[in-house]
């Protein structure tokens, strides 16, 4: 007997990406958009062709859970920076590994700033270190990475750092904390310019919007806040009633997306009706939930917008990947005020 | 292509049957009309043969350089052996997610609110002052023969009903209803009502309007409908306006023929027959 079975791959259906075996920890689109970047607590990163899901690659390497990653503008280098100790370097055409830095303790955070000269990482505050962001120079994307001094190194006293980004022209760059906390570093004098706490609980994500001027938190304490990048000042703020994991601006409408759900250790105790898995659009500038998007069976760990907008990804603690593309519906839809 | 595939012999086929070793049909590829179409073969749980038919659509976009130029590279690490196009051990189409959108909280709170405020406003705030009807008293259909009332009747009932027992008077009861309801029977336009029978049961709301507007402003229109069906049940009722476009109307309508069937239309029978 024969039972016919047809997958049919329509790009308006959501494709599942199913290359790690772990709960995903970051996702990330190059600058065209046209691949996909996804690291998990398994060890490798993984590339993806966002169009159709082909996975491009995998970047092996890595003997530990995979924090996170970074492409530059060009999509030339990939750094990923993981629980190993360590932060490497990939080149992203071949999947061939450029340089591996050792750290003393568990790379959390890594980000190369607009022009890839430079990149800055943070490493974890275990086996008695400290917390400490350092940025270094990357221009030379060879074995010599491995050996790589940082040109400036800055401890951070308190809570460890939990998301980092460069602020406008790399003149700053901006950490959120673990205990809620956003700084903003001078990266050429490596002092502290500003300090605010507008969340109760940590910061998991910090994610800029496509012109660089605004910048979106996800936090731990249910919501989710738009800042200034200059002055830090808080523009706007979405509550659910879930801890936001990831949150991203819509590089085309004034729409955010916030993804979330409760703890990893709390997933196993609970249904997947009551866990709110779901993906909220909120409106950018009234606050107001105004759609959902369900698909994942465990809490959403990062999301990311297509740079074009009309697609969106999130990688979640289920261990997949979905790259959703906007259906007609979300395009006519005009939000009534 | 079966031409290329490697010919194995029945007879081998048999001997794997036989010995209950697990024979799979290769898989084939095919590329047709902008579709690959894949089709492979398992065994499920129940050692069932299992046909797979995948089909990708084959997309030529226009791209910048670069992507273009991304798009070629060779696969690596744990996808180096992988086929162009995706993998369908880690790519696959999920079902269908539709965005879920939501209406605002707002939107659904005010007509709730509203209805509520503009009923309190209608019972407790308004009153007729010459009738206690729910209007104000300028509103007063009835404002003309108040005024000629007033001095001669001194109003009882509406006396009556100021002072004490705030009981539902019918309209028609009201302030001296007797010329009232006289007026009123007058004013109210089953006298003015038409009706049409014999209309086929395709007739719409809109097929009336228009069969019927021509012969001057309509009032109100009512076209019985089978309440499960939506059909027509073969009868309308038309309150004209005017009486004179009423007359017309069942003149020239009377023996119309519409819709395969001829009409009958005459003036609408007031119920004081039931």
């Amino acid at each position: 007997m024969i039972t016919l079975i047809m997958y049919l791959h329509h790009f308006q259906k959501p494709i599942l990406l199913h290359g790690h075996e772990r709960a995903l920890t970051q996702i990330k689109y190059n600058r065209d958009g046209d691949l996909l970047f996804s690291c998990a607590k398994d060890q490798t990163p993984n590339v993806w062709y966002s169009l159709n899901g082909e996975r491009l690659g995998t970047f092996n390497g890595h003997c530990g859970a995979v924090w996170c990653i970074d492409v530059d503008w060009q999509t030339k280098h990939l750094i990923s920076g993981a629980a190993d100790n360590s932060l490497r370097l990939w080149d992203v055409s071949n999947g061939s590994e450029i340089g591996n830095l050792a750290v003393r303790s568990a790379v959390r955070t890594c980000a190369f700033n607009y022009s890839a000269n430079m990149a800055v990482y943070t490493t974890d505050s275990t086996y008695g270190f400290a917390c400490e962001i350092h940025i270094i120079d990357v221009r030379n994307a060879d074995e010599s990475f491995s050996k790589t001094s940082s040109i400036l190194r800055m401890q951070v006293e308190g809570a460890k750092v939990t998301s980092t980004i460069w602020g406008p022209l790399d003149k700053t760059i901006i950490t959120g904390h673990d205990d809620g906390t956003i700084t903003q570093w001078d990266t050429t004098t490596g002092r502290i310019m500003n300090t605010i706490k507008e969340h109760k609980n940590a910061i998991n994500d910090i994610q800029k919007n496509s012109d660089g001027t605004m910048f979106i938190t996800a936090s731990k304490d249910c919501t989710a806040k738009l800042f200034d990048v200059e002055d830090l000042s808080l523009l706007k703020t979405y509550t659910t009633e879930r801890p936001v994991n990831s949150a991203a601006v819509s590089p085309i409408f004034d729409h955010v997306v916030v993804g979330g759900g409760q703890e990893a250790m709390e997933v196993t105790t609970t249904s997947t009706k009551a866990g709110k898995f779901d993906a909220r659009f909120f409106h950018l500038i009234f606050e107001e939930e105004f759609a959902r998007v369900k698909g994942h069976f465990g809490p959403i760990n990062s999301l990311a917008f297509h740079p074009d907008g009309k697609s969106f990804s999130s990688g979640g603690e289920d261990g997949f990947v979905r790259i959703q593309s906007f259906d007609q519906s979300y395009f006519d839809y005009k939000f009534d005020y | 292509m079966p031409a290329l595939e490697p010919i194995e012999s029945w007879a081998e086929e048999a001997e794997a049957e036989f010995e209950g070793k697990k024979h799979l049909p290769p898989t084939t590829e095919v590329i047709a009309n902008g579709l690959k179409i894949v089709t492979s073969y398992r065994f499920n749980d129940d050692d069932k043969l299992e046909k797979i038919v995948r089909s990708y659509k084959i997309e030529r976009r226009k791209v910048s350089k670069a992507v273009a130029a991304r798009k070629l590279w060779k696969k690596y690490g744990e996808s180096a052996n992988d086929k162009p196009g995706p993998n369908p051990s880690n790519t696959f189409a999920g079902e269908e997610v539709y965005m879920q959108f939501i209406s605002g909280k707002e939107d659904s709170d005010k007509p709730d609110e509203n209805p509520f405020e503009k009923l309190k406003e209608q019972k407790g705030l308004v009153k007729c002052r010459s009738c206690n009807g729910d209007h104000w008293t300028l509103h007063c259909p009835y404002k003309d023969m108040m005024t000629k009332l007033k001095p001669e009747e001194k109003l009882p009932p509406a006396s009556g009903g100021a002072s004490g027992e705030q009981k539902y008077v019918p309209p028609s009861l009201r302030d001296g209803g007797g010329k009232r309801g006289e007026m009123s029977s007058n004013l109210r336009h089953d006298a003015l009502a038409i009706r049409i029978s014999n209309l086929s049961p395709n007739t719409s709301d809109h097929d009336l309007e228009e069969l019927v507007k021509p012969f001057g402003a309509i009032n109100k229109l009512y076209l019985a409908k089978e309440k499960t069906t939506g059909q027509c049940r073969g009868f309308a009722y038309i309150h004209f306006k005017s009486k004179e476009d009423a007359r017309i109307a069942i003149n020239k309508l009377n023996g119309y023929g519409y819709d395969h069937l001829i009409l009958k239309v005459d003036w609408s029978k007031p119920n004081t027959t039931t």
